[in-house]
């Protein structure tokens, strides 16, 4: 069965479902309209260097994918909606076994003027080692990314989607997969869009995976931003943390739900995800829910939890006394609050350049 | 000019008032010292002068250079020269020193202190002298610092920032031996020779040995009950404050 008719075939989600409690399936369709499977455009792709040179031999951005995403999941129906519309935009990126570029490589995504979509398919090499930067800007008032692949064995890859759709609507769904020994980070930086749907997941079917997820969110005026993350530990010895930093002003709400399996077998596994939700408004509105299934007794760790509050008023006073005025001060905390996250993204040049990105975006929060 | 003078100052937290009316001239150019036990309003006095939103004053002035900083921002009166060294700094995870020292040197001294060979050549001496080293610069605000780490941290920003009047909540706390002789040798750059000010708040008297002090208050139960010169500071070591309560 393709993708197309797999999705029509689906109900349509309750919002009793846990996964679309908070967004309903209907609010992120392209059109309202769930029996329909809409036409939509292709965005303009590039991939360079940080620096904006050419990327270097080893990694490639090759047209087509090759096979379909896994349906097993609760994302099943977003993955065949994604997959099926995205049957034009499909695209592989092909990383070559020991890439090793010593520069961020950015693969920019720029969805202007009409509702579009990408299937992003991660081919990466064993030992390859590098920082990849997956920016998404743009005025379109739709756009789909569908990011699924591999990181093979021993990989070092430090991943960062940035969203900066100027308004409009924003639905992602990853299927990662972390294979031998391979050590990941996925960072998520969300500032754009009215309204994103995401829902990210990591699987570490392998021996001696290792991943930090890490979210650096800011939702300003109307914003509704919903991120959802599971991370499954199906092998031994296996390593995940999340970090979840959300800091939510005007009207805006986040949500952040998250999804921690252990699989029995998966001996030695050691886990934890965290919430912070750090509240600038009276009306604005932070959901954090993480979740865990542990069916393996013999785990070195594996915790949980969330913190929502505002902005500490001994932090105001600390940083007001070396001279910071109100606006300074606030704008320096929010700063710091989600550059814990953005910090541990990657290394000194890609997290110069997020916070250049972030930076922009905070003179917008008081402009 | 008077550098700072408090006036019969009353004052509290959450309707308790625990300063009963304070008197306290500073002069430029001087240092001067309060001791006194826990609870006796040493800290709420410090808080005060730097404009912490939770005390409220119910009457009295507090005045730097003839200017009351009663109606003032704190950010406002750390702009008029002001300084708080606390005793239990912040943390502020995420936001870099570098970043921090920076931004905090062009608020208070102005954008052209704070860039250029200048600032970096001002900041490798302090650091130097307080015995920071450069790692520091990357790391987030007080965040996992040592108690002694943030007390030198608290003395290099006095040093960068030059103010008009410092005042010192128990940066002695926590210290060893070196650490408060090196404390004291960047509190003795930053004022000594120059007409700032300076008010240092302790409990004990080892600070006073390397900081001389021009005068020492010591405060009991939200007032000022004595004042002298540095040797009443070895006094209240050897006696403790039992003495005056008699007198």
């Amino acid at each position: 069965m393709d993708s197309a008719s797999r999705y029509l075939r689906m109900e349509t989600p309750d919002k009793a479902d846990h996964l679309w409690r908070y967004t309903p399936w209907k609010k992120v369709h392209p059109t309202g309209d769930l029996s329909e499977i809409p036409a939509l455009g292709q965005p303009e792709i590039s991939l360079n260097l940080i620096d904006g040179s050419k990327a270097p031999n080893g990694i490639e951005l090759k047209r087509g994918v090759s096979g379909e995403p896994d349906f097993s999941m609760s994302n099943a129906l977003t993955n065949s909606f994604l997959h099926a519309s995205a049957k034009d935009s499909q695209w592989t990126l092909v990383v070559d076994r020991g890439f090793s570029p010593g520069k961020p490589v950015i693969l920019d995504i720029k969805a202007d003027d009409f509702p579009s979509i990408a299937h992003i398919s991660l081919e990466i090499g064993k030992m390859a080692e590098f920082e990849l930067i997956t920016r998404v800007t743009g005025n379109s008032e739709w756009f789909g990314l569908l990011r699924t692949g591999q990181i093979q064995d021993g990989a070092v890859v430090n991943d960062v989607v940035i969203g900066l759709l100027e308004r409009g609507t924003m639905l992602r769904s990853d299927r990662i997969e972390i294979c031998r020994d391979a050590q990941v980070r996925a960072g998520t930086v969300s500032s754009g869009s009215d309204r994103t749907k995401s829902d990210l997941r990591y699987i570490m079917g392998e021996t001696g995976g290792n991943i930090r997820v890490l979210g650096s969110i800011l939702s300003t005026e109307s914003m509704h931003l919903d991120h959802h993350i599971e991370i499954h530990h199906e092998a031994p010895e296996t390593f995940s943390r999340l970090s979840w930093h959300s800091a939510c002003g005007g009207s805006s709400r986040t949500i952040g739900t998250g999804m921690l399996t252990i699989r029995k077998g998966s001996k030695g596994a050691d886990a934890s995800q965290i919430f912070h939700n750090l509240l600038l408004s009276e009306s604005a509105e932070a959901d954090s829910i993480p979740e865990l299934e542990v069916m393996e007794n013999d785990v070195v760790g594996c915790g949980h939890g969330t913190a929502n509050g505002p902005i500490d008023e001994n932090q105001m006073f600390y940083l007001k006394s070396r001279g910071f005025d109100e606006e300074g001060a606030k704008n320096s905390l929010i700063a710091a609050f989600l550059n814990s996250t953005l910090s541990e993204m990657g290394g000194g040049e890609l997290h110069e350049w997020l916070v250049s990105e972030l930076t922009l975006q905070l003179e917008a929060l008081n402009s | 000019m008077t550098l700072l003078e408090i006036k019969d100052l009353h004052a509290g937290i959450d309707g308790n008032e625990i300063l009963k009316g304070i008197n306290l001239k500073i002069g430029p150019g001087e240092i001067h010292a309060i001791m006194g036990r826990n609870g006796s309003g040493k800290t709420t006095t410090a808080n005060i002068i730097m404009g912490h939103p939770d005390f409220e004053v119910e009457s009295g002035d507090v005045l730097l250079e003839g200017e009351s900083l009663l109606e003032l921002e704190s950010w406002e009166r750390a702009r008029k020269g002001v300084f708080l060294s606390f005793q239990y700094p912040q943390a502020v995870p995420g936001l870099q020193v570098g970043n921090f020292l920076r931004k905090s040197v062009a608020s208070i001294r102005g954008e052209e202190e704070a860039k250029g060979s200048a600032f970096r050549e001002r900041l490798t001496k302090a650091m130097e002298a307080l015995d920071i080293p450069r790692t520091f610069m990357s790391r987030y605000v007080n965040d996992g610092f040592s108690g002694g780490e943030k007390k030198r941290f608290e003395i290099l920003q006095l040093m960068l920032l030059k103010p008009r009047l410092a005042v010192l909540d128990e940066t002695d706390s926590g210290l060893d031996i070196d650490g408060i002789r090196t404390v004291s040798e960047g509190v003795n750059a930053a004022i000594r020779g120059t007409d700032s000010g300076a008010l240092i708040i302790t409990h004990y008297s080892r600070i006073l040995e390397h900081v001389q002090p021009d005068m020492v208050h010591v405060l009991l139960d939200g007032k000022i009950v004595s004042s002298g010169g540095p040797e009443l500071a070895t006094k209240l070591e050897e006696k403790g404050y039992e003495w005056l309560k008699k007198e």
